[in-house]
């Protein structure tokens, strides 16, 4: 979820070639939740194989995954660690918003209204243990690099593009932003045609980019004033006040200057708001090194998404060969480097 | 405030180098001239520029960003006669930028600078600097571009080297020390460019007749030459391919 920021940030439209030679580090969950959502069928039933193990991540993963390579684009998949403490009270209230979505998706099922079910269905994604592990096996086999954060996935991704090892940050959240990470692409892991929630139509999902300073510039704020309006919006370690949104929050920033004189001047009651700033502005954070890029290992790729998941070895095969043609002709040809490698 | 008079060919020469790498730009103008900073799209190359008030015909100005589309400045230069002077004007009110040619005006809308921020300019140690007639450059490139798509730019201590290796055949253009304006170069530097990017660079290059090199191995290469008859400058930064194992 984290914190909605769409009305307020200046956003560049781009297309997935203008990422090209790009490394991005990709919050993988956020990433393989689209990807149980969207991946479903008509009745909202997710993909599954024989042994009726669902298998919409794999798909997206290798389907996603591969269309990026193909760009040009290096994605790094960057996992989420142990979360905080303070985190729980958004896991619990999830957790709760799946048990009544499982409830809802059944009913409808049963009356046979089908668009209600796939909504429905959409809300009671889950990833499981055996998901993640699978979804790291894959990505290591199509030669994408894995990292693991001690913590928050979107505060390690925020700083793999500190660090230089990645150009930007991939996520449907803003949260990398208050993580610190200088810019962040939107619809960039999701596929290039979404319905709208509740009606008949499709709209094309084009990439977004933002940056940082651009965000800051627009709403006259420092990174400091940015994380601390979006604690006073709620955050996934902290329930905001209610009724306030983020023009509101930005107005009390800017007409106070800090959190604890919005606090002191409206008589608010944020529980440990300073340790939720610490998390953005200090998260727990590891340096891997530079992403080290392999080669997809085709065979190994098939045993695992035919042999095991039953997926179609023509529609497995075909893109994977294409993809290890287009790396010899790319190492044949050289590469082109970016100026970000100096910055 | 913005209020100038511009000899077309000199703004023209600004449109060339800027629309290499981009096709909007934001302008930050005072009182002392115009300046930008922009990177094109991939990353792969970026362009300073600065136009000092005495390239100017006129120039009345206080501090003041406008974001512009390169392509209406292409329209409206393609418009001007030999010797035309333009006059550009910013109406706040309605942030638009007034652009007249003689008894032509075309009221140009602004692009939003909100989501363009100044890039910053990145930290490269070149060791090596050359300085070579334009001209010399311009036919080492056009060889170049029949047989190949990158080019290996080289400095030694007594030469500088422009060499393309095609699947049969091979280009050089080797300048010996005493063809060059100026040469500095210690130890033996060679980094690799994509032909298209470094041709249409130099390309941009109007009038000045020599360019200034600065580079490194297997790194970025800095192009710098003069504008408007010396009254500005152009510095574009371009970064190396590399050959991959």
């Amino acid at each position: 979820m984290g914190v909605d920021l769409s009305e307020l940030v200046p956003k560049q439209p781009k297309l997935i070639r203008d990422f090209s030679g790009q490394t991005v580090a990709v919050d993988a969950y956020n990433t393989i939740y689209q990807f149980l959502a969207i991946i479903r069928q008509p009745d909202g039933s997710p993909l599954m194989d024989s042994r009726k193990r669902v298998t919409s991540h794999l798909s997206g993963l290798l389907y996603r995954n591969l269309n990026l390579l193909e760009a040009g684009i290096r994605p790094v998949y960057v996992f989420d660690g142990k979360p905080h403490e303070l985190k729980k009270g958004t896991i619990e209230e999830r957790a709760a918003i799946k048990e009544k979505a499982q409830a809802e998706y059944e009913a409808a099922l049963a009356e046979g209204d089908l668009e209600r079910a796939r909504s429905k269905a959409q809300q009671t994604s889950r990833i499981t243990k055996d998901m993640v592990e699978e979804a790291k096996r894959l990505l290591g086999l199509i030669g994408i690099p894995v990292v693991q954060a001690p913590m928050d996935g979107e505060g390690e991704a925020a700083f793999l593009v500190q660090r230089g090892h990645a150009s930007a940050v991939a996520s449907q959240d803003f949260d990398s932003l208050l993580f610190g990470s200088p810019v962040l692409v939107r619809n960039l892991t999701v596929t290039g045609r979404r319905k709208l929630p509740r009606k008949q139509v499709y709209i094309n999902v084009e990439p977004e980019r933002m940056e940082l300073p651009a965000v800051l510039s627009a709403l006259s704020l420092t990174r400091e004033q940015l994380v601390e309006m979006c604690i006073l919006m709620g955050t996934d370690f902290n329930e905001g006040i209610r009724g306030i949104g983020p023009k509101k929050a930005q107005k009390l920033m800017s007409e106070h200057g800090t959190l604890e004189r919005v606090i002191a001047a409206k008589n608010y009651d944020i529980p440990q708001w300073q340790e939720v700033r610490r998390i953005f502005l200090e998260p727990a954070v590891e340096d891997p090194g530079p992403p080290a890029f392999g080669e997809p290992q085709v065979e190994r790729i098939v045993d695992l998404l035919v042999g095991e998941h039953d997926f179609s070895k023509e529609r497995v095969e075909s893109p994977l060969r294409r993809l290890v043609e287009m790396r010899k002709e790319q190492k044949r040809q050289g590469s082109q480097l970016r100026l970000d490698k100096w910055f | 405030m913005f209020k100038a008079r511009i000899k077309a060919d000199v703004l023209r020469e600004v449109i060339t180098v800027v629309g290499t790498l981009v096709e909007e730009v934001k302008l930050n103008i005072s009182s002392d001239g115009l300046s930008l900073r922009a990177v094109d799209p991939a990353h792969v190359a970026m362009v300073e520029l600065v136009l000092k008030a005495g390239a100017f015909e006129e120039l009345k100005a206080t501090a003041c960003e406008i974001g512009v589309d390169i392509d209406k400045f292409r329209e409206m230069l393609k418009l001007a006669r030999a010797g035309s002077v333009l006059r550009l004007s910013h109406d706040e009110d309605k942030n638009k930028l007034v652009v007249t040619i003689d008894n032509l005006t075309r009221r140009m809308s602004l692009v939003d600078t909100a989501g363009m921020s100044d890039p910053k300019v990145p930290n490269v140690n070149l060791p090596a600097k050359v300085r070579v007639k334009t001209e010399e450059l311009n036919q080492g490139i056009r060889a170049s571009e029949s047989i190949s798509d990158h080019i290996a730019l080289i400095a030694t201590a007594d030469m500088f080297e422009l060499s393309a290796e095609g699947e049969t055949d091979s280009v050089s253009l080797k300048l010996p020390k005493d063809l060059l304006e100026a040469l500095e170069c210690k130890d033996t530097v060679k980094s690799l460019f994509s032909l298209d990017y470094f041709s249409n660079m130099v390309k941009s290059v109007g009038n000045a007749p020599s360019v200034t090199l600065n580079l490194g191995t297997d790194y970025p290469v800095r192009i710098e030459f003069d504008l408007a008859g010396g009254e500005g400058y152009v510095k574009y930064l371009l970064a190396p391919r590399i050959e991959n194992d």
